[in-house]
């Protein structure tokens, strides 16, 4: 295949129009706004695992679409969720990422989330319970019951993750919306409490669809060296991306055959509940968000975009809250050895999205992205993430292949196969 | 249900509060206000604040020094912008030793009772 100029280089593909992307939904400024309002705005997002908010009046603080949230456990052990902003003059309330507020703080009282800026205090239901010379200052114009925290929909919900929404009114419950993507992990992951064993983030230059997509293909198995030369057997190609509505991929299950991967050990003795030994399952949720269960650990990453050009990626490996000492550490092992920072995939992934990140900087010329490969399903196949860009055009109402036009529902690849036969 | 001994009257210097968990695991607050002796819940019924950490007896007053709730401890009148009475035990002295009346822990109520469906909070 000859180099190809200018003109030929910017051509459109010879590929139905969901089968390529045109880069510029991963690098434009504006795009990435909309998508803060269009999307995360109003999806539903694992924020973090309850197993992290254990004890009454523990609390986590986090963001959605720029929006500071702040979730605790209520001494009625109800996990809730706030808006993380004091409704007095806006300051950020808590700035702490996770603490307790069981203790009193210097500017701070014991079992209240207290704004250090001018005192006000606000219990774990969210009512205002403390206006400094509230009387004083408003006399009877403005009382304390008038100056709430802001409370969002917040649900513990799939192995016990903490679910929230900026959305009042989701067009979708949380149920409906991933109930059945879960339906493969649901009986692994409810039948006992989970607890997070492992917790890292990775700040990347690259747009946080770019992670998804290496998350939602096994085509780029040529970069991991060392899983591709050992353990693979021909079930694992085999397996197959199945779509689900709101732009979920499952990867269905397959056994790992561990004796061939060098250096370690089966998964069988500490799989999850109800998982057949050595078992994988993934799901991949729209909008970027991802659960890996591999037979003795389960992984979570979940994306915050920071800007078209920059995404926070939290990465949490979780085991059974009733593990032995022993147990945990096998099952600290198992995941680290894989997915921790230094583990045998993970670092490879990050290098993939982050030179993709290099290419799609902002201000650098549109390109073409495909997304053609067609093999039965099976994850060499990229049906997942055409089934995820189907969802994103919707959801944006653009074009992922022409930013420039609405959304009109995509030619679809087979559809072109056949016309073409 | 019974007269609890709480410690030595001379534990307690005239004008400060000692906490003491008595029998049955209760917390409980000896203030001595130079002309006798409360026993009382060891946090402020305003914020739950400890009040071996922010009370402080001076002329027969316990004030939290957190928001300036404050009780005479003779009279327990409020005082200020005092909001909620002060619980005490019933307390006597017997040779040196300072005793309550304890039938179950006192309490105050903090948490307001006042959960919605969250369906119907976000719909209203």
């Amino acid at each position: 295949m000859p180099a190809r100029n200018h003109a030929q280089w910017t051509a459109k593909p010879p590929l139905a129009n969901d089968e390529w992307i045109d880069s510029r939904i991963y690098s434009d400024q504006e795009i990435f706004e909309q998508e803060n309002e269009r999307i995360f705005k109003k999806v539903w997002v694992p924020v973090c695992h309850e197993s992290e908010l254990s004890k009454p009046y523990d609390f986590r603080t986090m963001s959605i679409a720029n929006e500071p949230i702040i979730v605790c456990r209520g001494p009625d052990n109800q996990v809730r969720a706030f808006l993380n902003v004091c409704p007095h003059r806006g300051m950020l309330i808590e700035r702490r990422p996770s603490g307790s507020f069981l203790e009193g703080q210097p500017s701070g009282n014991p079992k209240r989330i207290t704004c250090m800026f001018h005192a006000w205090q606000f219990d774990m239901k969210g009512n205002c319970v403390y206006v400094a010379r509230e009387k004083e200052g408003y006399q009877d114009r403005l009382c304390k019951e008038e100056v709430g925290l802001r409370r969002l929909r917040c649900e513990v919900k799939f192995g016990g993750f903490v679910w929230v929404t900026l959305d009042d009114n989701p067009a979708v419950s949380l149920e409906d919306w991933a109930g059945k993507a879960f339906t493969c992990l649901q009986k692994s992951l409810d039948a006992e409490p989970l607890e997070v064993f492992h917790y890292h983030k990775a700040i990347i230059n690259t747009n946080y669809k770019l992670w998804h997509d290496t998350n939602s293909e096994f085509y780029h198995d040529f970069m991991h060296y060392h899983n591709r030369v050992t353990g693979f057997n021909d079930a694992y190609f085999a397996r197959k991306n199945e779509a689900f509505e709101h732009g979920h991929v499952v990867v269905g299950t397959f056994e790992v055959n561990y004796q061939n991967y060098e250096g370690f050990e089966s998964r069988a003795a500490l799989s999850f509940p109800h998982l057949p030994p050595n078992q994988w399952y993934m799901i991949d949720m729209f909008p970027g968000y991802n659960f890996n269960l591999r037979g003795s650990a389960l992984r979570c990453d979940i994306v915050t975009p920071l800007g078209p050009d920059k995404v926070m990626i939290e990465f949490r490996g979780l085991g059974l809250k009733r593990d032995t000492p022993e147990e945990r550490q096998t099952r600290i092992n198992h995941h680290n050895s894989i997915w921790g920072p230094f583990g045998r995939n993970l670092h490879e992934d990050l290098i993939g999205v982050a030179g993709q990140g290099t290419t799609m900087r902002p201000g650098t010329e549109s390109r073409r992205i495909l997304h053609g490969r067609q093999e039965n399903q099976t994850i060499h196949d990229e049906n997942g993430m055409r089934h995820y860009y189907d969802e994103w055009g919707r959801w944006m109402n653009i074009m992922p292949n022409n930013p420039d036009q609405t959304w009109s529902e995509r030619s679809t690849a087979s559809a072109a196969v056949a016309a073409a036969e | 249900m019974s007269w609890t001994r709480i410690c030595k009257t001379a534990d307690v210097a005239p004008n400060s509060v000692k906490k003491i968990w008595i029998a049955g695991g209760i917390p409980v607050l000896v203030v001595n206000y130079g002309s006798g002796f409360r026993v009382v819940p060891p946090v402020c019924p305003h914020m739950e604040e400890p009040l071996e950490e922010s009370g402080i007896v001076a002329s027969c007053v316990l004030t939290c020094t957190k928001h300036l709730w404050a009780w005479n401890l003779m009279t327990l009148e409020k005082q200020g912008e005092t909001e909620k009475p002060l619980k005490c035990y019933e307390v006597k002295e017997e040779n040196g030793e300072l005793m309550a009346f304890v039938d179950g822990e006192l309490l105050y109520d903090f948490d307001k009772d006042d959960d919605m469906d969250d369906d119907a909070f976000f719909k209203s």
